[in-house]
């Protein structure tokens, strides 16, 4: 079997997760790393038992046996490193958002179209089995044509200090990109509709002084008169306590999970926690399909999503500076 | 014991409250008893017809009774207030059946709010869905929306200064813009019949409170048992119900002179609905003026 050899750029904790989807996949095969800090990049190559490690992505791009990338790194370096893979003639697995502006997006999504080479966006939720299940009951007709999506995800803060970069919103593109979009890409992707207008609100709970949003609430609305209210949290306390909860509601029933719809609860001394079952691994599903459409499958998070996912997270983060419902157009 | 007279048997659309929940609750009550004639009675139960309700509810107060009004209270913000007016000018109690804050899971989350258990509430989601019944001609903003805009009020406390609505006259989403920034979310009204589920019975009741030092996520339709058998699954609930609660809040208002749910409570929350009405209609936040 010829194995897809995969470059990982970004050493960050992300990345561990990739390595084990890649550990998991006979077709895969994890050639070396490339971090700006060579300290990390070998510490990394270390720990993955001694692969390739560079500072230098056209010298880790040249390696042999590198047919592809999966880039790790800050947001707003996903499009100038995605356009120098693109021009490599590699494949890319890019970190969600696939970039932080709407012309970042489609420039990325021209170079791949270019070149025939694959790119997909790490929308992982969509991979996940909730997601998946959801999806699967929807289009089966269980609830009719569904009308209403309302997620949450809810947790407490879980970044670095203040030096972390996600808490740069030039460098992340604010929480809406940041993570927001995970929730506006399964919400809509479950929808099966044409969003047209967002109305967003957003806070900074942990700290007055923060300057992204820790607690994001978003509202799509769709052509067909459908809505999506999504909530992405970096702010409930006690952390401990994540929380997430779905409805979707049809013209012919409702499908739903609660908070404890996959988590036992734990009361212990320590506190009160949530532990989620086990289950599928999002991430080795998410790289197997990716693998599947370098063979020639159809993509499961095509490349005019990711896009649409770029463009309602900005519109996100728009409307939270303007207080107002903004168009959507992807 | 209190006399009451029902006053008529008209709602939104094909709704008989009067018969449905009202009669019913009345007739268990210690406090009261039903009597045919409207000369005899000190208390008016009145479900007319929501165009001809606010006139109703307005003879009935300069006759000097006091009122129960099926919900809601009038059909426009004016009439509520001058229902408020004429209620304090001839010194009777009025009472519009919010009773859904009465629930037992609910009036204690109120208490636990209030009383600081989550520290400062920054947000409240809510879900006020109903499966099958009669859909409201006109929508269901106006049949249940004041619902949980009423609960909202009783939890925190806070006017509701910006709305903004979007969805379906079935479905809609309301986001409120309260007092010190905090913000609340409400998807309000009908799905389809759902197995198990009564006609117009609640599919989907529930609040999620989040504070500065906890959060409380509270499921209105219970306290509730969770029956399983060979006919029926759901949940049955137990305790005192909203409408028997709204009783005590009536006999409890005629005895001290003050209810604990009155006039002021249908204006601030039709206030809302209309602001709601008028965001639907232009796509944009709409202030409410209060």
């Amino acid at each position: 079997m010829d194995r897809t050899g995969i470059v990982l750029v970004g050493a960050g904790f992300i990345a561990d997760a990739h390595c084990g989807a890649i550990d998991a996949d006979p077709r895969a095969e994890l050639v070396g790393i490339v971090d700006a800090d060579p300290g990390r990049a070998a510490a990394f190559a270390r720990k993955q038992g001694g692969i390739r490690y560079e500072t230098d992505l056209d010298t880790a791009l040249a390696w042999p046996g590198a047919d592809a990338v999966i880039l790790c790194t800050p947001n707003d370096t996903h499009a100038p490193i995605g356009l120098r893979v693109a021009a490599a003639g590699k494949h890319l697995l890019v970190e969600k958002p696939l970039a932080t502006t709407l012309t970042d997006a489609r420039a990325l999504a021209e170079a791949f179209e270019a070149t025939g080479r694959v790119l997909v966006a790490a929308h992982t939720h969509r991979f996940y089995d909730y997601g998946r299940a959801v999806k699967q009951t929807i289009d089966s007709g269980a609830i009719g044509r569904p009308q209403l999506v309302r997620l949450a995800i809810l947790g407490g803060w879980i970044w670095p200090d203040w030096s972390a970069w996600v808490g740069d919103p030039v460098r992340s593109g604010g929480h809406a990109l940041h993570n927001g979009v995970h929730l506006l890409d399964l919400a809509t992707w479950w929808l099966g509709g044409e969003p047209t207008a967002i109305f967003a609100r957003g806070r900074k709970q942990t700290a007055a002084e923060l300057r992204i949003y820790d607690y994001l609430e978003m509202v799509v609305t769709y052509a067909d008169g459908a809505t999506a209210v999504c909530e992405m949290s970096r702010a409930h306390r006690p952390g401990s306590l994540a929380q997430r909860e779905l409805l979707v509601a049809g013209t012919a029933g409702i499908v739903e999970q609660g908070w404890d719809g996959e988590s036992a609860l734990v009361f212990g001394e320590a506190g009160t926690a949530t532990l989620p079952a086990a289950g599928g691994n999002g991430f080795a599903a998410q790289l197997g399909a990716w693998l599947d459409a370098i063979g020639g499958a159809p993509p499961a998070m095509p490349v005019a999503d990711a896009v649409r996912a770029v463009a309602l997270g900005v519109a996100v983060e728009e409307s939270i500076a303007t207080g107002r419902p903004v168009a959507v157009t992807a | 014991m209190t006399r009451v007279a029902l006053v008529g048997n008209g709602g939104i659309g094909t709704q008989d409250h009067q018969t449905a929940m009202y009669e019913p609750a009345f007739r268990r009550h210690p406090a009261f008893e039903i009597v045919d004639n409207p000369d005899d009675a000190e208390v008016w139960s009145i479900a007319a017809p929501l165009a001809e309700r606010g006139k109703t509810i307005a003879e009935a107060i300069r006759s000097g009774r006091h009122v129960l009004a099926d919900k809601p209270l009038a059909a426009t913000v004016a009439e509520a207030q001058e229902i408020e007016r004429l209620a304090a000018e001839h010194g009777v109690v009025v009472v519009p059946a919010h009773h859904q804050r009465l629930g037992g899971a609910l009036r204690s989350a109120i208490a636990a709010v209030r009383g600081g258990r989550v520290g400062l509430p920054w947000n409240v989601q809510c879900d006020f869905l109903v499966a099958g019944g009669d859909p409201a001609p006109g929508g269901e903003l106006v049949n249940f929306g004041l619902y949980p805009v009423d609960v909202l009020h009783a939890l925190l406390g806070l006017e509701v200064r910006r709305v903004h609505a979007t969805g379906s006259p079935a479905l809609v989403t309301l986001l409120l813009d309260h007092d010190h920034g905090v913000t609340s979310t409400v998807v309000c009204g009908r799905l389809p019949v759902l197995r198990d589920v009564p006609p117009g019975g609640p599919a989907v009741h529930r609040y999620r409170i989040s504070g500065s030092h906890g959060v409380l996520a509270v499921d209105a339709t219970k306290p509730a048992l969770s029956v399983r058998g060979t006919s029926f699954t759901g949940p049955v609930w137990t305790g005192p119900g909203t409408v028997d609660a709204l009783l005590d809040v009536l006999a409890a208002g005629i005895a001290t002179g003050r209810a604990a749910v009155g006039p002021s409570d249908a204006v601030r929350a039709q206030r809302v609905i209309e602001a709601a009405q008028r965001s639907m209609e232009t796509g944009q936040p709409v202030e409410t003026g209060e």
